[in-house]
């Protein structure tokens, strides 16, 4: 088992959360079922009072897990160190076979949780706390996927061996590996960048006309294509390697960071981005948070080849 | 108007030492009524007028003030409630000594953000109304209980709310200074708001510009 003292703070979270989520968990159960804003009797009151102290937990549960998912990568760069053959985070993640999967988890939980904290604000502005039962019913369902993303995590973590060699970041995001992420690299880059670019005009195009449901699906596709893009194309630029596609070492000293804003100008943008659909009320601020960061994302990573072009008056 | 349905106050201490403070009591108060409610220490007068300020909410039933379902609102809309509805008057005045008088008339304002000159202006009518003019500047703890109760009338009177909310008011004060308070009552009922003093003072049991009187015992209305 590896035990780093970045690996032991999650650790030491993750009980925090588990003990004050189970408190919450248990709560939200009871509000679920009991709820009706109309009542007027003890257990209605007992509720109301239940709910803002639960709401409360949850709320700063979800706030502190958002920029732990960065802590998260950090730590898994900071451990590659310690494995043999490891570059970067990406060794880490290989080095199990939960780690992909627990990779997927916490992005997932990243939108669930931020879904939940928008439905929470939306909830508390409104005097007749129309979203309430509908608060506590996701988060019901998020708990059990939240105590996964905690098992799978402590799993990871503890079948971490040190001993083992894994691969680095060059063999997996190449073009002869073996991976199923290796099968982008076969896509020709003008589709790639095709699809980015009409992506992202297309959700300038619905912010304008204000077609709220074109605007989230855009949303969706664009965190699927900026990921394919970025690990194609723009990150062999951040790298001026064109056979590097390592979605993880951007995130390291050598490239000042630059991997921390790029993914949470790609996260804040596209979730806006799905609140604006899933959200019953338009909410303008939403629509415009979602362009703004969508653009400084789509800004960000085109500076790069058009730098090196600039530079070298070749392209990669 | 006020509007009291079905409503039940316990305070649980733990729970074998319940304290019901109102039991299943109904009480309507029409706008610009002035009512006194009467009873002795521990009656429930003063759990009446929390819940109608949104202080505290019943164990059960409701509290309907202007059609909204005060009792029901959450604790920042319960606030916001509060600054713009009610004004009280404390039995210990509450003010705060360390300040001037027209800071402490002012406090209610500061919330709202509201214009410097409008402010002013406010606060100049106020305290001329209630005839504290000549001490705006003075601390508060240097003032006698009169001038302090005047301050604390002042206080509740400067967002214009529509119900004034008194709670034993001239418990600390003689039969004079008393006597003079209800002068000033007076002079609020004509401003057509509606006031509800909670007292066992028997100077107020006999006043002919009280629209009603509510006693209260042991919880029920009597």
């Amino acid at each position: 088992m590896l035990l780093s003292p970045e690996v032991l703070s999650l650790f030491i979270l993750n009980l925090i959360f588990l003990f004050f989520g189970m408190i919450a968990f248990l709560l939200s159960i009871k509000i679920f079922l009991k709820w009706d804003i109309n009542s007027t009797t003890n257990i209605q009151y007992t509720l109301e009072k239940q709910s803002f102290l639960t709401a409360t937990i949850i709320k700063y549960i979800f706030m502190i897990k958002l920029p732990l998912f960065l802590y998260f990568i950090f730590t898994l760069d900071k451990i590659s160190s310690l494995l043999t053959g490891a570059m970067c985070a990406a060794g880490v993640v290989d080095a199990t076979s939960y780690g992909t999967y627990l990779l997927v988890i916490k992005v997932i939980n990243l939108y669930l949780f931020g879904f939940w904290l928008t439905l929470h604000y939306s909830d508390i502005k409104d005097e007749n706390l129309p979203y309430t039962k509908l608060k506590f019913g996701l988060f019901i369902i998020i708990f059990f996927i939240f105590i996964f993303e905690i098992i799978l995590e402590s799993i990871m973590f503890s079948s971490i061996d040190i001993s083992k060699m894994v691969d680095c970041c060059g063999t997996l995001y190449s073009s002869t590996s073996s991976s199923y992420i290796s099968n982008i690299f076969l896509i020709d880059s003008k589709i790639i960048l095709s699809l980015f670019y009409t992506n992202y005009f297309a959700i300038v195009v619905f912010y304008i006309f204000k077609k709220k449901f074109l605007f989230t699906l855009a949303n969706l596709s664009f965190i699927i294509i900026s990921i394919i893009s970025l690990i194609s194309f723009f990150g062999t630029y951040i790298y001026e390697l064109p056979t590097h596609h390592c979605p993880f070492c951007f995130l390291q000293k050598d490239y000042y960071y630059v991997g921390y804003m790029i993914y949470s100008l790609l996260f804040i943008g596209t979730f806006n981005g799905l609140v604006v659909g899933f959200m019953g009320k338009t909410n303008y601020v939403d629509y415009k948070l979602s362009l703004l960061f969508n653009s400084l994302y789509v800004i960000i990573v085109s500076i790069y080849p058009v730098i090196y072009f600039l530079k070298n008056g070749v392209w990669l | 108007m006020i509007v009291l349905k079905n409503v039940t106050k316990v305070f649980e201490q733990n729970q074998n030492n319940q304290v019901i403070a109102l039991d299943n009591i109904n009480l309507q108060f029409n706008e610009g009524e002035l009512i006194i409610l009467k009873g002795v220490s521990g009656s429930g007068k003063s759990t009446i007028l929390s819940l109608i300020a949104a202080l505290s909410k019943p164990t059960s039933g409701e509290v309907i003030v202007d059609s909204k379902r005060i009792s029901k609102l959450p604790d920042n809309f319960a606030s916001i409630y509060r600054r713009d509805n009610i004004g009280f008057i404390f039995q210990k005045y509450n003010l705060i000594p360390t300040l001037s008088v027209k800071d402490n008339i002012a406090l209610p304002q500061i919330p709202s953000n509201p214009d410097e000159q409008e402010l002013q202006k406010s606060l100049s009518n106020v305290m001329k109304r209630f005839k504290i003019s000549h001490k705006k500047d003075t601390i508060v703890k240097n003032l006698s209980g009169g001038e302090q109760q005047r301050v604390a009338i002042a206080r509740a009177h400067i967002n214009n709310p529509k119900i004034i909310i008194a709670d034993e008011p001239t418990a600390n004060l003689d039969e004079k200074l008393s006597l003079h308070f209800i002068d000033m009552l007076k002079e609020l009922k004509n401003s057509n708001k509606t006031i509800i003093v909670a007292t066992h003072d028997p100077l107020f049991f006999n006043l002919d510009f009280v629209d009603r009187f509510v006693e209260i015992h042991n919880g029920k209305i009597n």
